[in-house]
């Protein structure tokens, strides 16, 4: 149903217009990671901290507060950078799997980080819930990370 | 070939021809499975280094006291750093001559050196003097300064990373 669409992203002006030119699309690559690594940052300090790790010295709501603005950041920047790459490659990724696991997770993670973990980090002190949580959060984006470079590598 | 590359030339060359790094070479899954270790790695490390690196620049994480946040994120951030060490080790090993012919790969080997002089630089002349500014609202010039060249320097070893598979430079 949706390989019509994805067949037409990757026949639009601008996404022809990124892989014409030899860096445009490595340099969307690249900066994809380096949000990566603000992005994981972001949700790695709070994560661990729901598990009982890293900056207990702090309130759980207190680290999840300082870190909010970055992960937001983090996750507009790799929207920014991921939406290009897709509709360069629209076709290609319709066809992976991977590319469709990685959605669904991502989707996921953001239901989570909206809901369950938005109360767990509330508190002043993780509990059981908060910990069940924190590696539900941190399988989940790992999950996204693996299936992401799993695209290029069996495409 | 410059003379002087010549005994860095042959020692990656004999490790090139070593069987278990043939083995990994040409093994299906153990690259593709190394290097998304070594991006979960990255993860883990340069995540926790932006986290620090944001506090010494006054723009995040600013209700914490620095000492606090170095001190506590340290482990994860070696333990980040051992394992993204590990999986690039066994990545380089496994292909050698591949990274020896790339400029991004050398390239990225220099800057974390650099990036290491940095960290060296702040731990052993700037954070003498934490007591003073850890929980001020501005941090010290130095502070700053080592802070942005780490994310700087970070970022560009992620960039170099990214673009090794990318063959433009080599003859």
């Amino acid at each position: 149903m949706l390989e019509g669409y994805f067949d037409a992203m990757g026949k639009l002006a601008v996404s022809q217009a990124i892989g014409a030119s030899i860096w445009i699309y490595p340099t969307i690559q690249a900066l994809h990671l380096v949000f990566l690594a603000l992005l994981a940052g972001s949700i790695l300090i709070v994560d661990l901290r729901l598990l009982g790790f890293g900056m207990t010295s702090q309130p759980v709501s207190q680290v999840a507060k300082d870190a909010r603005p970055w992960m937001i950041i983090g996750l507009i920047g790799m929207v920014c950078t991921g939406v290009p790459q897709l509709m360069q490659n629209a076709t290609r990724e319709y066809f992976s799997e991977f590319f469709w696991y990685k959605m669904y997770l991502v989707a996921f993670g953001l239901i989570v980080m909206v809901t369950v973990r938005r109360k767990a980090t509330q508190a002043a002190e993780t509990t059981m819930f908060g910990k069940i949580v924190g590696v539900v959060s941190m399988a989940t984006w790992a999950a996204v990370t693996i299936n992401a470079r799993l695209i290029g590598l069996f495409t | 070939m410059a003379e002087f590359m010549k005994p860095l030339h042959d020692v990656f060359l004999w490790v090139s021809e070593i069987p278990s790094s043939v083995a990994i070479r040409e093994s299906l899954y153990v690259s593709p499975w190394l290097t998304v270790s070594h991006v979960i790695s990255m993860c883990l490390f340069a995540g926790l280094i932006v986290m620090m690196d944001l506090r010494l620049l006054g723009i995040g994480n600013m209700r914490t006291p620095f000492s606090e946040l170095q001190r506590r994120l340290f482990p994860w951030q070696m333990l980040g750093m051992g394992l993204s060490s590990v999986t690039g080790l066994t990545l380089a090993f496994s292909d050698p001559m591949r990274f020896y012919v790339n400029i991004f790969f050398w390239t990225k080997m220099l800057v974390m050196v650099v990036a290491g002089i940095n960290a060296m630089a702040f731990h052993f002349i700037t954070y003498n003097s934490v007591v003073e500014w850890d929980s001020a609202a501005t941090t010290p010039f130095g502070a700053r300064l080592s802070g942005a060249l780490s994310i700087l320097l970070w970022a560009i070893v992620i960039v170099s990373g990214r673009l090794i598979p990318y063959n433009w430079f080599q003859t």
